[in-house]
């Protein structure tokens, strides 16, 4: 979300591990598997619930994000998924990310069903998918989706993970609700259940159930604590399912503002608060987000649709104190909120609709895209995201200058690309460039570029130029083609380093 | 002015502290074993005699300031070398030796006499400082002892001795050849200057941490680094320190001076022809301009290319053909071969057109951002609890090695582009950390904001945040903004700023500003 970004961005390191099993290479098998745990011996569940829990097998295709040109690496994984409908088995998104087959295998059975997915939420890690031929499942039981468990409350998780190749099932206490970060987009912050189950790698996407019933998805872990699953609680799973009725996923909506505490006595003075006035500061307001023109910098929230905020942003839900964004989670594009503010010492009320915001799509990793780029001369460009950011040691003071502030200084209304030269392929008309590798271009031949797809009209116009002059931020020297030579380089980069494809725009 | 020699330059200085540089524990504990290599001569005892009368050993007491605690000072680290003796009872060191020390003494050769010492001009830049004693018995202390006169410039493969002094007070010599020679930069980082690299197999003794390099039976350099793995000792020349010592001749030292400039090379044939460039020149391309710099005022701008300096050649990577060395990087026609005030003439290319332009050489403006704070403490001012501080070179290089991509990113930006930030500041100042107290409750976690104003006034520098803060708002509440948020303006209790404050004095903290 917005709100968080802003602070974590770009140096956040994720120490959570998502938990589909990796597998690359052939199919791994385990010769000496440690006992199975017997279903029969956990009494309170029938054996039919197992056969509702399915295992996924995945092929995937990993774009190349260092070589774009290239076909990715094609590798696989185990996940878990289970059946909440006719024909709908719901999983994690990065179980089936990327993926260019899926097979389902019901519980002690052996035969491999193909699947496809129906839709896939990538910024909250939910997948729903359907198998080609329903009728082997017909008469299993459907899960229902149940309520947010109490903290000391028992749940067990069911799946697929490392150890084995049949079924699992742990138990475990509800240790804390909270919200964090949701690593599979590694931008996106959601409510979160802590449960101390072990979870697994290939545990992701099983049910995590409590009195039969679905209280949450095994998702995620801690690489530095033992003990500790997280899962995605239901009511985000619940905004998943409703948000996909009109057959499309709309992503999740978000205010866009910054808000910073009002603790400081110096603070409520000057704003005419008291310490146990509710309300937080509006710090700063997202340009062309849901809020911009509706809330102003130094504005007190005090109330999201009549929930009163507290000083630190905080409000009370069914008696937890959560983040006022909760409100606004179980939103959908389109839905009003009524905010409630003090501005310039005076009470009125707001009304922010919500949509969302194509820009923020900057910090959140892709899946199932092809990455974009276009080549030059044997010179790379590809346009700045998570993944290139990820994928390429982008240090340049500038560059993660624009990374970091491409929302909150509104970047994106003149830059719809921040393009990278991200690769010199050598070859003798570009041997002698150094220092510009890793830079943002500024512009090409005096034209500022605003996109890839704008660089790489004017690196191609109708009429030659006598020099490109491709000028990258904060480096003072030019790079310079000879406009009759480009053509032939060009030509020569591509055969000698088997780009097959010299651009891929779309 | 940035060669690529930075990488094995900072190399070298590293290896050298690491095999041979000493504490006093250490050093100690080393006995003196007879000299197997054959370049390490034994000294005849005439000789011996004259090497213990020039030598001075120097022991310092070095102590830097904190970042994160601006009053604080690190706990102090010894450092022992040696030193040439010069007329008039002044001692030649290294820069490296008497930068920010607490305490410097002099001692001589057999560890009888020891003198409190002062420095008398250092130069972070060239690596040099000169010392002279400090209260005591100054007649007695240099009774017997013998200054070195200053020699003349060597050539590559001519023999040298460098000299070094066992625990016991005896000499140890090694001879070392000259093979090349190039511009270095040796302490304060960036600044490069003209240096001997000779081949020599070196021990390590006591006080060899910086020492002294005789040719002819004259003081040929001082060795700044050795890498022990190659065996080679880098000199500064003796250009250099002869510029250095007539510029301590009156109590006014000037330092070295500069064009002010960046420069890329010319290689690149594309770049050349785009440039208007004919095979016959050479040239540099000029990428920066420092403000109020030689350069600036002299009408150089981005984008020209210099082909001709006082009338040499230089070629497409920056070098020129010098007479006494061959090939030599163009700063040492700069920084190496004139002062302050000399004129320099420049032939340049600019949008195809050859033009003259003179320039008149100036030392450096003090930066926005200082890109060295030897001998200096930081400059911060508390109050409330919020530490503010002026920016330096030396705040973000303590966020460890990595700190080009650890420090934080807006302060770094600065460093990297100080032209967008110059209008109406002579520093940067920003909120480096908070100490929680009542009156910074709920600010704990700012640190690393950019202050634009205080109480309505545009703060250039410490002392002009000081003055702000003299003047709250009739509601006697301080109003902070930062250059970027969220958030961007926060208040502050001015009363109970000024009741915390004195409660900090209480605590420990010496002094609430430093200007």
């Amino acid at each position: 979300m917005i709100r968080t970004l802003i602070r974590l961005l770009p140096i956040q390191t994720v120490s959570i591990l998502l938990f589909s099993l990796q597998i690359t290479g052939a199919q791994q098998t385990i010769k000496n598997p440690l006992a199975p745990i017997e279903p029969s011996s956990i009494a309170s569940l029938p054996q039919e619930t197992y056969r509702s829990v399915v295992r996924i097998e995945v092929a995937t295709q990993v774009p190349n994000y260092l070589e774009p040109w290239k076909a990715g690496r094609f590798s696989g994984g185990i996940g878990t998924g289970f059946l909440i409908g006719p024909n709908l088995f719901l999983t994690n998104a990065h179980v089936v990310s990327n993926a260019r087959r899926l097979l389902i295998t019901m519980h002690g059975s052996a035969r491999k069903h193909p699947a496809k997915i129906l839709h896939i939420a990538h910024d909250c890690d939910l997948a729903l998918l359907e198998v080609d031929d329903f009728t082997p499942f017909i008469g299993l039981r459907h899960f229902e989706i149940g309520g947010v468990p109490k903290l000391e409350s028992q749940v067990r998780v069911i799946g697929y993970p490392v150890g084995g190749n049949r079924i699992s099932v742990t138990r475990g206490v509800v240790s804390r609700i909270d919200f964090n970060t949701y690593s599979h987009s590694r931008s996106d912050q959601h409510l979160v259940v802590q449960i101390d189950a072990a979870i697994n790698p290939g545990n992701s996407g099983g049910p995590v159930l409590q009195n039969g019933k679905v209280v949450g998805v095994a998702f995620q872990g801690l690489r530095t604590a033992d003990n500790t699953g997280y899962m995605i609680p239901t009511p985000v799973v619940r905004r998943f399912l409703t948000d996909i009725k009109d057959g499309r996923y709309d992503k999740y909506v978000d205010l866009g503002i910054s808000d910073f505490p009002m603790f400081n006595p110096a603070m409520q003075k000057k704003f005419g608060l008291t310490p146990t006035s509710p309300g937080v500061l509006v710090a700063a307001v997202t340009p062309d987000g849901p809020c911009d023109g509706v809330l102003q910098k130094d504005d007190i929230l005090t109330a999201i649709n009549n929930n009163a905020v507290d000083a630190a942003g905080n409000i009370l839900i069914d008696g937890e104190k959560v983040n006022m964004n909760e409100i606004v989670e179980r939103k959908f594009s389109g839905d009003q909120v009524t905010l409630s503010v003090i501005r310039d010492g005076e009470t009125m009320d707001v009304i922010c609709t919500l949509k969302p915001f194509p820009p923020s799509q900057m910090y959140a990793v892709q899946y199932d895209v092809k990455p974009r780029y276009t080549t030059f001369a044997g010179l790379v460009f590809q346009p700045l995201d998570r993944n290139l950011y990820s994928a390429h040691n982008l240090t340049n003071t500038r560059v993660r200058r624009l990374f970091s502030h491409y929302l909150d200084e509104a970047i994106f209304k003149e830059r719809e690309d921040i393009v990278i030269l991200t690769r010199i392929l050598s070859d003798p008309i570009n041997t002698h460039l150094n220092g510009h590798i890793g830079t943002a271009i500024e512009s090409i031949n005096g034209t500022a570029v605003s996109s890839l797809r704008h660089a790489h009209k004017l690196l191609h116009p109708e009429q030659l130029p006598e020099f490109f002059v491709i000028r990258c931020e904060g480096i003072e020297r030019p790079i310079i083609i000879p406009g009759d030579k480009a053509a032939s380089a060009s030509k020569r980069t591509q055969n000698s380093y088997g780009i097959t494809s010299p651009a891929n725009l779309d | 002015m940035n060669p690529k020699h930075s990488m094995p330059a900072f190399l070298f200085a590293l290896l050298f502290v690491l095999s041979s540089c000493c504490d006093e524990e250490s050093c100690h504990t080393k006995n003196s074993t007879k000299p197997t290599d054959p370049s390490i001569i034994n000294v005849e005892s005439s000789e011996s005699s004259e090497i213990r009368q020039s030598l001075v050993r120097i022991n310092s007491t070095i102590q830097v300031w904190s970042a994160s605690q601006p009053w604080d000072k690190s706990a102090p680290k010894k450092r022992r070398a040696l030193g040439a003796l010069l007329t008039g009872n002044r001692v030649l060191t290294t820069a490296e030796m008497a930068a920010d020390t607490t305490y410097i003494e002099l001692e001589n050769a057999d560890n009888t006499r020891i003198i409190p010492a002062k420095v008398v001009a250092i130069d972070y830049e060239a690596n040099l400082a000169l010392l002279e004693p400090d209260n005591g018995d100054t007649e007695s202390f240099f009774e017997d002892l013998k200054p070195l006169s200053l020699g003349s410039a060597a050539k590559i493969g001519d023999r040298v001795d460098v000299w070094q002094l066992e625990d016991n007070g005896m000499p140890i010599v090694t001879e070392a050849v000259i093979q090349s020679v190039d511009i270095v930069s040796s302490f304060a980082k960036g600044h490069f200057f003209l240096t001997y690299e000779a081949k020599g197999s070196m021990q390590s003794a006591s006080n060899s941490f910086t020492v002294p390099v005789i040719r002819n039976g004259r003081l040929l350099g001082l060795l700044s680094s050795y890498d022990s793995k190659d065996q080679i000792v880098d000199i500064i020349a003796p250009e250099i320190i002869q510029a250095f010592i007539a510029d301590t001749s009156d109590d006014n030292y000037v330092g070295f001076p500069s064009l002010g400039i960046g420069i890329s090379s010319t290689v690149d044939p594309n770049f050349r022809d785009w440039l208007k460039l004919s095979d016959d020149l050479g040239g540099l391309y000029v990428t920066k301009i420092r403000k109020d710099s030689a350069a600036q005022k002299a009408g150089l701008e981005k984008g020209d290319v210099i082909i001709n300096i006082n009338g040499r050649a230089i070629g497409r990577r920056g070098y020129y053909t010098d007479e006494q060395y061959g090939r030599l990087y163009w700063s040492h026609l700069i920084r190496g071969s004139l002062k302050q005030g000399d004129t320099v003439d420049l032939t340049i290319l600019r949008s195809g057109e050859q033009k003259e332009i003179t320039a008149t050489l100036t030392r450096p403006e003090e930066p926005l951002i200082a890109r060295y704070t030897y001998d200096q403490a930081p400059v911060y001012l508390i109050k409330g609890g919020l530490i503010f501080q002026e920016l330096t070179a030396t705040y973000l290089k303590a966020f460890g090695k990595d700190w080009q991509t650890k420090a934080p990113l807006n302060l770094l930006d600065i460093m990297m582009t100080p032209e967008d930030y110059e209008e109406g500041r002579n520093k940067i100042v920003f909120l480096s950390a908070v100490i929680p107290t009542p009156a910074t409750t709920g600010y704990e976690r700012l640190r690393n904001f950019i202050i634009n104003k205080v109480n309505g006034k545009t703060i250039a520098d410490i002392s002009s945040l000081i003055e702000a803060f003299e003047q709250p708002g009739a509601d006697q509440l301080h109003t902070i903004e930062f250059a970027e948020g969220p958030p961007r303006t926060i208040y502050l209790d001015a009363n109970m700023a000024n009741t915390i404050d004195t409660e900090l004095l209480k605590r420990g903290i010496p002094a609430l500003s430093k200007e």
